[in-house]
């Protein structure tokens, strides 16, 4: 199984059908020359509700990391009602490990757009706000040029050739981010775009429901809507002939995991980068077929499936197949947005836990309790343990304090404390022998009085 | 971030006569921006990025004048700006260099990046060099993990940097004040 065509990345050469040294950015002509925009003209002759319902039947998961099908979310949205609807396309990509999306806005943002005038097309949504996160300085100017472009080009804004949509004018701009992890939760994101502080909201209301600025809104990953325009050109069923098909026997309500995706790769690799594979690729496949092998021709020792919340796979676990069902066969928490991070058998896992927790005790907004102060003491504690003072202790502390936290314990609004849980859980019990013998070392006499 | 909170019982304010958020800037959100957005409060963020692009860092009486140009609180624009990281409420440097310290960057050896432009400026991260022209950051994920080690320096992304060649691109910036007219879109 390989991919036999580039797909998201056909005006981004990349390895094996390009070479990245011949990137360039597409400007609308050569967009529109490509090919370009012609999805759009054909979702124009169908109904929005036709168009849904094509997306539902691809069965398109979202690829911003929980995986969510893309044409059920829209689906939610209530009947139309005269006022405003909005479209949220979440460009904040934070997640260590993750820089996919940055490649699709760095050379091909008229793809982007295209799949936000799809998708405003068919949602009948009449405003998109593109949040991209405030690092992205470039890729922002890149935007707000290619969205000029199409207000010139008549994609946006008034007489373009989707119409009236939602009985307006359809409008498109970009909202830059100011340095915050968790604006990439949804509901993080809609807070900060109406111009508050990050801090996840209550669900329900859904935000289909209850979005931004209390009116029904959709929110999508670049690359979920990028993977829009070809599913419409091409029909669902080509879409679904790549990917992992649903098991035998398993209900249709079940998801599989169709069409290509974006795996960015980084850490101890020889060529590390974004490439494009159906999904289901064995890690180890895309270590030596994609990324020319482990750095020094050194072992493999773990490897993050997508993005750090996501946890580890172990030594192993190197055949693991990254697709959506990688959580469920491999003890971590999901695909996430696949970004593949590779380590070496050199690599301290100690170092590695304790930078993890670092960053989810620096990104924690302090709204609830158990993820603003539990990551802190988890990366105080790790801390210790590096520094050779740790107890045996400390590492079922560790374990019951991840543990504890997250929105599938039930004790945090949203998922980020999930991914402190997950990667520090995973990493400890896939490398305990690591940590024992750190901790054994340990000249520390085990006061639990004084742990802290 | 937000909760890490300070006195604001006893700020004192500074005060200009000039405003930071002057009439022109004013005419001109007014005519972009705010269109945008079916509240005034949504635009928070951008009159934020667009005084703090002038000025280089929020100092309060901005603050407050945002809160007075959108009609809203000065605790509510507080509240926002102490938010986000990259909103400075204190003066920096007129270059801001961050370096990712993210796990992808650590396992490509940002360590010896750091400490290489902490001892050439003589700055722990988080400080400014004496003469005004350095800050020193370490941030998480810039998102540029394929090419790790990487750093951005005054908006601008270093990919796959080497502290010799860093070196080389922290000392072509100019001295004097004024914008270090490197568009972003030329990468290192």
């Amino acid at each position: 199984m390989a991919l036999q065509e580039p797909v998201l990345t056909q005006r981004i050469p990349t390895p094996p059908f390009g070479d990245p040294a011949d990137r360039k950015l597409i400007r609308h002509e050569q967009y529109v020359a490509s090919g370009g925009y012609a999805a759009l003209r054909k979702a124009m002759e169908h109904e929005p509700k036709e168009i849904i319902e094509t997306v539902k039947i691809s069965e398109l998961r979202g690829r911003g990391g929980a995986g969510f099908p893309a044409g059920l979310k829209w689906s939610f949205l209530p009947p139309q009602d005269g006022e405003p609807r909005y479209l949220a396309i979440n460009a904040d990509e934070s997640e260590p490990g993750t820089f996919k999306d940055r490649l699709l806005i760095d050379f091909d943002p008229h793809l982007l757009l295209e799949g936000i005038a799809i998708c405003m097309h068919a949602c009948q949504l009449d405003t998109a706000y593109i949040y991209i996160r405030g690092e992205y300085h470039h890729q922002a100017k890149v935007l707000e040029q290619a969205i000029a472009e199409a207000y010139d080009n008549k994609i946006f804004g008034p007489g373009t050739i989707m119409g009236k949509v939602n009985d307006r004018d359809p409008r498109c701009f970009v909202h830059r981010g100011a340095g915050a992890y968790i604006c990439g939760e949804e509901t993080g994101l809609l807070e900060s775009l109406e111009g508050k502080r990050g801090w996840p909201r209550i669900k329900p209301p859904f935000p289909a429901v209850a979005g931004a600025f209390g009116r029904p809104t959709i929110i999508n990953n670049v690359e979920t809507l990028a993977a829009v325009v070809p599913i419409i050109m091409r029909g669902p069923d080509w879409f679904k002939s790549m990917g992992v098909k649903r098991p035998e026997g398993a209900p249709p309500t079940a998801p599989a995991s169709y069409g290509p995706k974006l795996y960015g790769v980084s850490g101890h690799v020889n060529r590390p980068g974004v490439y494009e594979e159906e999904l289901g690729i064995r890690l180890g496949d895309l270590i030596e077929n994609y990324c020319g092998g482990m750095l020094n021709g050194k072992k493999f020792k773990a490897a993050v499936p997508g993005g750090i919340s996501m946890g580890v796979l172990g030594t192993d676990q190197y055949d693991a197949v990254l697709d959506f069902e990688v959580g469920r066969k491999y003890a971590c928490l999901g695909l996430g947005t696949a970004g593949v991070i590779v380590m070496d058998e050199d690599t301290d896992m100690v170092a590695m836990a304790r930078n993890i927790a670092r960053f989810f005790s620096h990104e924690s907004c302090g709204q609830c309790t158990p993820c603003r102060e539990g990551s802190g003491w988890i990366y105080k504690t790790l801390c210790r343990i590096e520094q050779g003072d740790g107890t045996t202790r400390d590492l079922d502390m560790l374990l019951e304090l991840a543990g504890s936290m997250g929105a599938m314990p039930g004790t945090t609004i949203c998922g980020l404390a999930d991914g402190t849980n997950w990667a520090v859980r995973t990493i400890l019990n896939k490398f305990w022998d690591e940590f024992e013998s750190r901790v054994a070392k340990s000249s520390s006499v085990a006061l639990p009085v004084l742990t802290h | 971030m937000a909760w890490i909170v300070k006195n604001s019982a006893e700020m004192t304010i500074e005060r200009r006569e000039e405003p930071y958020l002057d009439d022109q800037m004013k005419k001109e959100l007014e005519a972009e921006v705010l269109p945008r957005f079916p509240t005034r409060q949504a635009a928070t963020l951008p009159v934020l990025h667009a005084i703090q692009e002038k000025h280089n860092w929020l100092p309060y009486q901005a603050l407050e004048e945002t809160a007075d140009f959108l009609g809203l609180k000065p605790s509510d624009v507080l509240d926002t700006a102490t938010f986000y990281e990259e909103f400075f409420l204190q003066p920096k440097g007129r270059y801001l260099i961050q370096v990712c310290q993210s796990i992808s960057c650590e396992l490509r050896n940002h360590d010896a990046l750091l400490e290489g432009i902490s001892r050439k400026l003589g700055i722990q991260p988080g400080q400014t060099t004496t003469d005004g022209k350095f800050t020193l950051m370490t941030v998480e994920c810039l998102g540029s993990c394929g090419t790790a080690p990487c750093a951005l320096v005054q908006g601008r992304l270093h990919e796959d940097v080497r502290f010799e060649d860093f070196e080389k691109a922290l000392d072509s910036l100019p001295h004097e004040d004024g914008r270090p007219d490197t568009p972003a879109s030329e990468r290192a």
